[in-house]
This record gives structure tokens, C-alpha cells and sequence, in this order.
């Protein structure tokens, strides 16, 4: 244990927490604001067309709120976290195309940004979330306005690593489904009133389905994602824990939020005890 | 690798954004297909001037062919408000306003797809990230966002090498779920453990060149703008409010919102 650890206590003095703080705080305001104007302001009548104040309520709200976190977050993880973040972006997409390529038709596209809130916590997973959609968007567009729900994934999973969920692999589905249950509702108006639907065939026969029944647009939709969403972070969740697990003791126990709260069962290697403070 | 007298490749990347955003917003704002379908038929015109033209629509046509499809669906066979009935099958309706409201959405979303992507596919990267952080962006955003471009390649090398490494110990790949999954674990497994192994190594590297310092980074590379083109930035942003203004005020006055 001769070389140095990349998690070294930093001896620059801390830069202006106040004003990161303030930024998350209206980061994460401007997006849960924006949910309830949405909801409580939705079209009544959409058969006049799509509601155009709502999409850019809705797209204005969501990605102002998805980049404050990120100017707000990024300055204060540790280099150790913030080079884990491309690679998350490229697990997510790699392993999301692969994965859903070989085994079941599910996007899969938050591993990645799981399996670094696992091992860096809430804050980061959220920074990954909303940076995956952001450099995404470059080739795929209709994924940008999406990057407040993959922020809101990532601090899911992240806080779910922090209450210890991923210590007993039973639970891990679980804290999946409920996150993909907060993911769908919050992703549905983005859905309904920037994209007028859906993005998808297969939702989009659900979707379908509801609105035969008489549903609103909101609400099938809401309802669609409530059918795909948890059972798809539930499966994200599940990987992500197994690919955790897999990775060598002396890898996962170098992050100090691993070690700070115990996310992981079981001791940390020789040399790595529990930091005092992280 | 410009071509044409309107090639976007040579303006500052702030600008192409500001162009990009300005018309997503400018067109939800007016909110009407016929002005969405004018500005598609601009964006397609100014795409053809491009050196990169059959790249963006080929990116845009693989996002939009299956969207419209999916909005078709929805919308075109069932629609609830609507109240022109053109024709019915079992459970479901055409109507006049379902068809319409697909034609606005598609149209609306295909006019946000081709101006980002006319965007993303002139605009150089890096360069976008320099004008950024000269802005205030934290500089450690455009080594993320770098970093996730220049591995993406890399990764996706990299999982064809393990599984022609796993091929050689014998993984045949079944039609069976459990062959499938013991597939990717076996492809999966390493693909992280190496990429979580090297970050380890590039987050010591960073640190001793004084990655995580605070104070401000000098950066080598220029990005040219000129007087007309923050001219045009300006005039694009007052655009932007008077149109949202504009939209909030007809709401405010009855109008649909």
C-alpha cells in the first residue's frame, strides 16, 4: 500500500459552499416547481393542439433546473468521482445498447449512472444522470429535455446506496421499482407536452390503450410510465448492484462514500479502514 | 470541410447554439404546424448547404420516421376530445383533431431534432466547452463531456476485444436466457472492472497536474467571434422573450395556452 491513494484529502481551501449550495437548492426547486405548475396547469382542452406554453414551461423548467445541479455538483466531488462520470455516460450507452440488444426489449440506460451513485453517492449520480442526457442529446435530441428525470434516477439510487439498500441484494429491486415510480411520473409531463406522446412504438400502444379507455393525455401517459419505468430501473438497479459486487474489494473500498456509510456488506480490505471523515 | 456560402462550421459554436435554441423556442412559442412546417422546410434547406447534410438527416430521419409513427398511433386511431369523426374502426376513431394534433407535435418535435442536430453535427466540441468555461461552466465539465466522447469509440472496441477474448475460452452464446446471461456477465464484467481500474489511474494523473486547483485554468485555444455575431446572439435572445411574452399574454387573454 506503498502508492498514494487518489482519494487524498485536498488541502486547497473549500470554495464558496454557500453558493453551490444555493445553486442546488434552486436547481433542484426549478425542477419540482415546474412539475406542479405543469400538472396543476395542464391543458384541459388539447383538442386545439399540443399546449405550447406548457412545452416550454416544461422544457425550460426541467433542463434549467438538470444544469444548475450540474454547475452546482461537479465543483465538489472528488477527481477520483469525476473521472468515474464519462464513464458512466459510456457504460450507460455501451451496456444499454448490449444489454438490450441481447436479452429483453428494456432501455437499460442508467446503469451507469447507478453504478456511480453506488460507489460516489447521491450527488454524483445525479450529476451523471443529467451530463449522460446532455452529451447524449448530441446525437439523439428528444433525450435533453429528459436529463431532470435521469438526474432524479442517480440521486435516487444514490440515496438508496446511503440508507445501506445495496448491502442486501433482496432490496435492491425494490429501491429500483420505487425510484422508477418517482422517474416515470416526473418524465411523463415531458412526454405529454414537449413531445405530444411518446417517443416509442411499444409505449406508445400503451399509451394508446389508455386513451382508448378515455383517459387525458397526462394521465395515460403517466399511467404508461408507471407500467414501463419501474420494472426498467428495477432490472438497471439489479445490474448495477451485480456489477458493484463484482468489482475487486480493493476497487469498490477506494471511494470514501463506500466506506464513509457502509454502502457495500462486509469489511474493507487491509489497509482501507473506514475513514473518520470524508 | 466547409462547402457553400452558408456553412455553419465557421461561426462561433454560442452562436449555432443561440440559432439552435432560438428556433426550438421561436416555434413551440408560435405553436401553429403551418409556421413549424415552414421552419422544417429552412432547417432541411440549410442542412442541404452543408458539408456534413446526409449524416444530419440520416441521424434525424433514424429519430423521427419511429416517432411520427408512434404519434400516428396514438394520436391518428385514438383521440377522446376529439369531435370530427372521419372514421371508426371497433374502438377506435380518426378524428379531425387528432390528426391534427400529431401533425402539430410531430412537426414541432421535428423542427427541435433537426436544429440541434444541424447544431451538434457543425459545431466542434471542444471548442464549445472553451467558449463555455470562459463563461463561468465549470471547467471540469468539458473534460467530462470530452472524456465520454473520445471513450465512447474506445469502449465500444474494446467490448468486441473481450468478446472475441471470451470466444477463444469457449463462451458460446445459446439461444437460451441463462447461455444469454452468462454471456453478458462474462462480457460485462471485465468491460467495468478495466474502466473502473483506469479511472483510478487517470484521476492520480490529473492531480498531480493540478486538475482539482481553483484558480482560473488559461486555455490555449481561441475561439474567433466577431461584432455581428454577438449582434445576432442579442437580437436572438430578445426574439426568444418577445415570443414567450408573447405566448404568456395570449394565454393570459383567453387565448389557448
Amino acid at each position: 500500500m506503498a502508492s498514494p491513494s487518489p482519494q487524498q484529502p485536498s488541502l486547497l481551501l473549500p470554495e464558496a459552499p454557500k453558493r453551490r449550495r444555493l445553486l442546488e437548492i434552486l436547481g433542484a426547486a426549478s425542477i419540482i416547481v415546474t412539475y406542479v405548475v405543469l400538472v396543476l396547469t395542464q391543458p384541459a382542452d388539447i383538442a386545439a393542439g399540443p399546449g405550447s406554453l406548457a412545452a416550454l414551461a416544461a422544457l425550460g423548467g426541467f433542463l434549467l433546473g438538470a444544469v444548475l445541479l450540474v454547475v452546482a455538483v461537479l465543483p465538489t466531488l472528488p477527481t477520483s468521482t469525476v473521472v468515474l462520470i464519462p464513464i458512466a455516460m459510456v457504460l450507460n450507452i455501451v451496456l444499454g445498447q448490449f444489454v438490450g440488444s441481447t436479452l429483453v426489449p428494456f432501455y437499460l440506460d442508467a446503469i451507469g449512472t447507478v453504478l456511480v451513485a453506488v460507489l460516489a453517492g447521491p450527488a454524483a449520480g445525479a450529476a451523471t444522470g443529467a451530463l449522460s442526457s446532455i452529451v447524449w442529446s448530441l446525437f439523439n435530441p428528444t433525450v435533453l429535455p429528459f436529463a431532470a428525470g435521469a438526474a432524479l434516477i442517480g440521486w435516487l439510487a444514490g440515496g438508496a446506496a446511503r440508507a445501506g439498500v445495496f448491502r442486501r441484494f433482496y432490496l435492491v429491486p425494490f429501491a429500483g421499482f420505487l425510484a422508477g415510480v418517482l422517474g416515470g411520473v416526473v418524465s411523463a409531463p415531458i412526454a405529454a407536452f414537449v413531445f405530444g406522446g411518446t417517443s416509442g412504438l411499444a409505449t406508445g400502444a400503451i399509451v394508446s390503450a389508455f386513451r382508448a379507455m378515455g383517459d387525458s393525455l397526462l394521465a395515460a401517459i403517466t399511467k404508461q410510465a408507471l407500467i414501463s419505468d419501474p420494472a426498467d430501473k428495477a432490472i438497471v438497479f439489479t445490474v448495477a448492484a451485480l456489477l458493484v459486487y463484482a468489482l475487486p474489494r480493493r476497487t469498490s473500498f477506494q471511494f470514501p462514500f463506500v466506506r464513509r456509510y457502509r454502502v457495500l456488506a462486509g469489511r474493507a480490505p487491509e489497509g482501507r479502514e473506514p475513514a473518520a471523515k470524508a | 470541410m466547409s462547402r457553400g456560402t452558408l456553412s455553419l462550421e465557421r461561426l462561433n459554436p454560442l452562436t449555432t447554439l443561440a440559432v439552435a435554441a432560438a428556433v426550438a423556442v421561436i416555434t413551440t412559442a408560435a405553436g401553429h404546424w403551418a409556421f413549424s412546417l415552414a421552419v422544417l422546410a429552412g432547417l432541411v434547406g440549410l442542412t442541404l448547404r452543408q458539408a456534413r447534410a446526409a449524416v444530419v438527416l440520416r441521424a434525424a430521419a433514424a429519430i423521427l420516421l419511429p416517432f411520427w409513427a408512434a404519434l400516428l398511433l396514438v394520436h391518428g386511431l385514438f383521440f377522446p376530445e376529439g369531435r370530427t369523426v372521419l372514421a371508426v374502426f371497433g374502438p377506435a376513431a380518426v378524428t379531425r383533431e387528432g390528426l391534427l394534433f400529431a401533425l402539430d407535435a410531430g412537426l414541432r418535435t421535428g423542427v427541435f431534432v433537426v436544429a440541434f442536430l444541424l447544431f451538434s453535427f457543425t459545431i466542434r466540441v471542444p471548442e464549445l466547452l472553451t467558449v463555455l468555461s470562459a463563461r463561468g461552466l465549470p471547467p471540469r465539465l468539458g473534460f467530462v463531456v470530452v472524456s465520454a466522447l473520445t471513450l465512447l469509440p474506445a469502449a465500444a472496441q474494446r467490448i468486441r476485444r473481450i468478446r472475441a477474448a471470451q470466444e477463444a475460452r469457449g463462451l458460446v452464446i445459446g439461444r437460451s436466457l441463462a447461455s444469454r446471461l452468462l454471456a453478458a456477465r462474462l462480457q460485462a464484467v471485465p468491460l467495468v472492472l478495466s474502466l473502473v481500474h483506469e479511472s483510478g489511474e487517470r484521476a492520480q494523473a490529473l492531480d498531480a497536474r493540478g486538475f482539482s486547483g481553483r484558480q482560473p485554468h488559461t486555455s490555449l485555444r481561441t475561439v474567433p467571434d466577431s461584432a455581428r455575431q454577438r449582434a445576432a446572439r442579442l437580437v436572438l435572445l430578445v426574439l426568444c422573450l418577445l415570443a414567450v411574452t408573447g405566448r404568456v399574454a395570449a394565454a393570459l387573454l383567453g387565448g389557448r395556452a
